[in-house]
């Protein structure tokens, strides 16, 4: 069988794309899948780093496809999670060397190798963006709960649509106490402007900035609740579509119920 | 939850409230936004079909989308020289 291609994408930048693909393929790996994650960012990688395997690369993406190695050659294998491997991207050539041909083509190559192969797209919608989706299955579209990202989540989102590809969304960094107190967009907020079908939520987490700090995947940190969102993203993926979506900080208490049947809160 | 009560009867608006609306203001407006290219094909298009009814000046005539508050609109301004009365 085939494997699936799912491309990670936002529009706008520094919203979470990179750590929404490491997190997401270190889970589906441990749940027993052969994945690849790829960068798809050529010329500015960080996928190496987040995942910790930056002084293991040798080969990269650019090299599979001007044919300097093979896919085999070009995956970093992660040696603390079996079955994840890492094709990283050329850090000095810019994204014009690749093209959606190059791509569809190692694109065919990775599906006969992995069961699932995650694009990490760069931001932006130009060349890099459409590398990214070119031969892209599924698209999972980030974005955090702020005006400017939904807005940019939006564009893409109609890309998307444009190439037949209906994508699911992740609202990442969600506040619980900000969105309660009614000072940030809540997942209902997001969900409605966009309408879109939701992949799941994750909430602030400061294990983040420690696991990019030490290259330890974040789905590896018990203690991370971003980690254990992104474990229940992937199991969604994977088979399990009817797994509940978590609402991070949800409470159901007596006056949350008393304050929602007064209106006060949505 | 106190301040959404102090907010209930003060009649303030949150942010995440104005957040929301300005957000699908803007989307609205994003999703009006035509490009020059198209504008010019729909322009040259249009010309040559009344071209075919009408002798009209060339130089003079203006395309817009015109934005309201709710509706928008396609305004095509052209004056008209005379009426081609021999159409073949």
């Amino acid at each position: 069988m085939e494997g699936r291609i799912i491309v990670v994408t936002s529009g706008k930048g520094g919203v979470g794309k990179t750590t929404a693909t490491a997190s997401i393929g270190a889970a589906l790996a441990l749940e027993g899948n052969r994945v690849a994650v790829v960068d798809m960012d050529i010329g500015l990688r960080n996928l190496d780093v987040v995942l910790g395997l930056e002084n293991r690369i040798v080969f990269n993406i650019v090299d599979v496809i001007n044919d300097r190695c093979t896919v085999r050659q070009a995956a970093i294998r992660d040696r603390r999670i079996e079955n994840l491997f890492l094709i990283p991207a050329s850090q000095s050539d810019n994204k014009d060397v690749l093209t959606p041909t190059g791509v569809n083509r190692i694109a065919s190559l990775l599906k006969k190798e992995f069961d699932y192969i995650i694009m990490d797209s760069p931001a932006g919608i130009e060349r890099g963006f459409e590398n990214s989706v070119t031969a892209a299955d599924e698209a999972l579209v980030i974005c955090t709960p702020d005006v400017s990202s939904v807005r940019d989540a939006d564009r893409v989102i109609g890309l998307l649509y444009a190439r037949s590809i209906t994508p699911k969304l992740i609202v990442n960094r969600i506040m619980p106490a900000m969105v309660a107190k009614g000072d940030m967009l809540s997942h209902e907020d997001v969900m409605e402007v966009l309408s879109i079908e939701l992949a799941g939520l994750v909430p602030m987490d400061d294990q983040v900035v420690i696991s990019t700090n030490t290259g330890v995947p974040l789905v590896m940190r018990n203690e991370s609740k971003a980690g254990q969102a992104f474990r229940r993203i992937a199991r969604r993926l994977n088979g399990e579509a009817d797994l509940p979506i978590e609402v991070p900080g949800a409470k159901t208490g007596l006056w949350n119920r008393f304050t929602h049947k007064f209106g006060l809160k949505k | 939850m106190l301040n959404a009560l102090i907010r209930k009867f003060t009649g303030h608006k949150s942010s995440r409230e104005t957040a929301k609306k300005r957000l699908q203001f803007a989307l609205v407006y994003d999703q009006l936004e035509v490009n020059d290219e198209t504008l010019t094909n729909l322009q040259n298009d249009i010309v040559e079909v009344i071209s075919k009814y009408f002798e009209i000046d060339r130089s003079s005539l203006q395309l817009e989308v015109k934005k309201g508050s709710d509706t928008s609109a396609l305004v095509f301004n052209t004056p008209i020289l005379c009426v081609r009365r021999n159409r073949a």
